[in-house]
């Protein structure tokens, strides 16, 4: 039985680490250029404003009845959960922020960000890797149009804003929801409502919850591509980048979520 | 590839070098307008669709890659590349682009229908086949 002498595990260790480091600074070089190109101006022609138009067509637009409607049928039992125990113990004041914090600053974004990485990241992925394995990519910059420009910053850009415009109709939905039941289907206690939702979205929380969801948005995207530009050009390595820019994205995901919470809880 | 890096005004005609394939052809060509001229779909879609007509092949126009026949494909790929003027283009093995076509005929037809667009064409073959292109 042949076994691996301790210099080669070390030299295979150390090679894997390497591939591992190279693999996030390509991700994170690649949402360094998205976020300058999204902010320039001459990135947006013609033609990657079609690509931003029916990216965000595909990842929101299309799915917003559906979506719209698990999340506000998500929140009404999370929402009636909390009171109810809220009321139980006593605790009913508290009921209101409770769901609040629980739901929109938390639950909503992410799970909003792991539908459209699951529906939009995952497609994202797989076109942009067999694209690279047919040489579809050299293919449009021999015809002079820049593929970045044209098809992966647009397709972050329509991401990031889906997820943004996802996350603020399904949170406004469980607001709603929210104020019915721990108020009832009437309006004279809305200068309370609003004195609540106040009291919670003070400055800084708004300043984090915006910026995760930013994160979550570029994530979407930006993971998946980076992922199957990396992979060589041979189809059977297409599901192996899949794969790979899902896990990735699955942890990255995770971590701005816990990095959120420490940030505003520790 | 190394054809386009040595040759950086010409524009390459090749079996390696695809069409868009979530993309019909009339976008495929489009495109090229939109992006490098900032034209609006609309004029550039017009201007691709003129083309495809003077190449005789309008019938693709809606058709994605994978259901065009080899002489559509090789079209698109030359509308492609011309529907913005071109010093030249270089047409890489055509009998690879048109497999069971008669294609010294139809390239020669393609050719003549935009010979405008274009100052030089140059095909690139194996020399054994040098008798089946006519000068240009």
């Amino acid at each position: 039985m042949n076994s691996a002498s301790p210099p080669d595990l070390l030299t295979r260790s150390g090679s894997g680490l390497l591939n591992w480091l190279h693999g996030w600074r390509a991700v994170f070089r690649f949402a360094g250029v998205a976020i300058v190109e999204s902010l320039t101006p001459r990135t947006y022609n013609s033609a990657t404003r079609s690509v931003v138009l029916k990216q965000i067509y595909f990842t929101a637009w299309q799915i917003l009845p559906r979506f719209t409607l698990f999340a506000a049928l998500l929140s009404y039992v999370l929402i009636q959960i909390v009171v109810d125990t809220a009321r139980n113990f006593g605790l009913a004041d508290y009921a209101l922020e409770a769901t609040i914090r629980l739901l929109v600053l938390e639950i909503l974004p992410l799970m909003t960000a792991l539908f459209v990485a699951l529906r939009s990241g995952a497609a994202t992925g797989t076109e942009v890797v067999l694209m690279n394995i047919h040489n579809e990519i050299q293919a449009i910059e021999a015809a002079g149009v820049d593929p970045n420009r044209f098809e992966f910053i647009p397709r972050v850009i329509g991401g990031a804003i889906s997820v943004l415009a996802l996350t603020a109709v399904t949170s406004s939905i469980a607001l709603l929801i929210a104020y019915v039941v721990v108020y009832g289907p009437q309006y004279w206690n809305l200068p309370d409502f609003a004195r609540v939702v106040a009291h919670i979205f003070d400055l800084p929380t708004l300043t984090i919850l915006w910026a995760k969801v930013l994160a979550f948005g570029l994530a979407v995207t930006v993971i998946p591509i980076t992922e199957a530009l990396a992979a060589p050009k041979k189809l059977f390595f297409a599901p192996i980048a899949v794969l790979r820019g899902m896990v990735r994205l699955f942890f990255v995901l995770m971590l701005i979520e816990v990095l959120s919470l420490a940030l505003k809880y520790i | 590839m190394r054809l386009l890096e040595e040759t950086p005004d010409a524009a390459l005609i090749s079996d390696s070098l695809p069409l868009r394939a979530n993309l019909s052809v009339l976008e495929n060509v489009a495109i090229v307008l939109q992006y490098r001229r900032n034209m609006n779909y609309d004029a550039a879609a017009d201007r691709a669709w003129a083309l495809l007509g003077r190449l005789g092949q309008t019938d693709s126009a809606f058709k994605r890659d994978p259901d065009l026949g080899s002489e559509q494909r090789f079209a698109a790929k030359l509308a492609r590349a011309l529907i913005l003027p071109q010093p030249i283009i270089l047409i890489e093995r055509p009998g690879l682009l048109l497999p069971d076509t008669h294609y010294p005929a139809f390239l020669d037809a393609a050719l003549t229908a935009v010979e405008d667009l274009f100052e030089q064409c140059w095909i690139v073959d194996y020399t054994w086949n040098e008798p089946l292109y006519a000068p240009r």
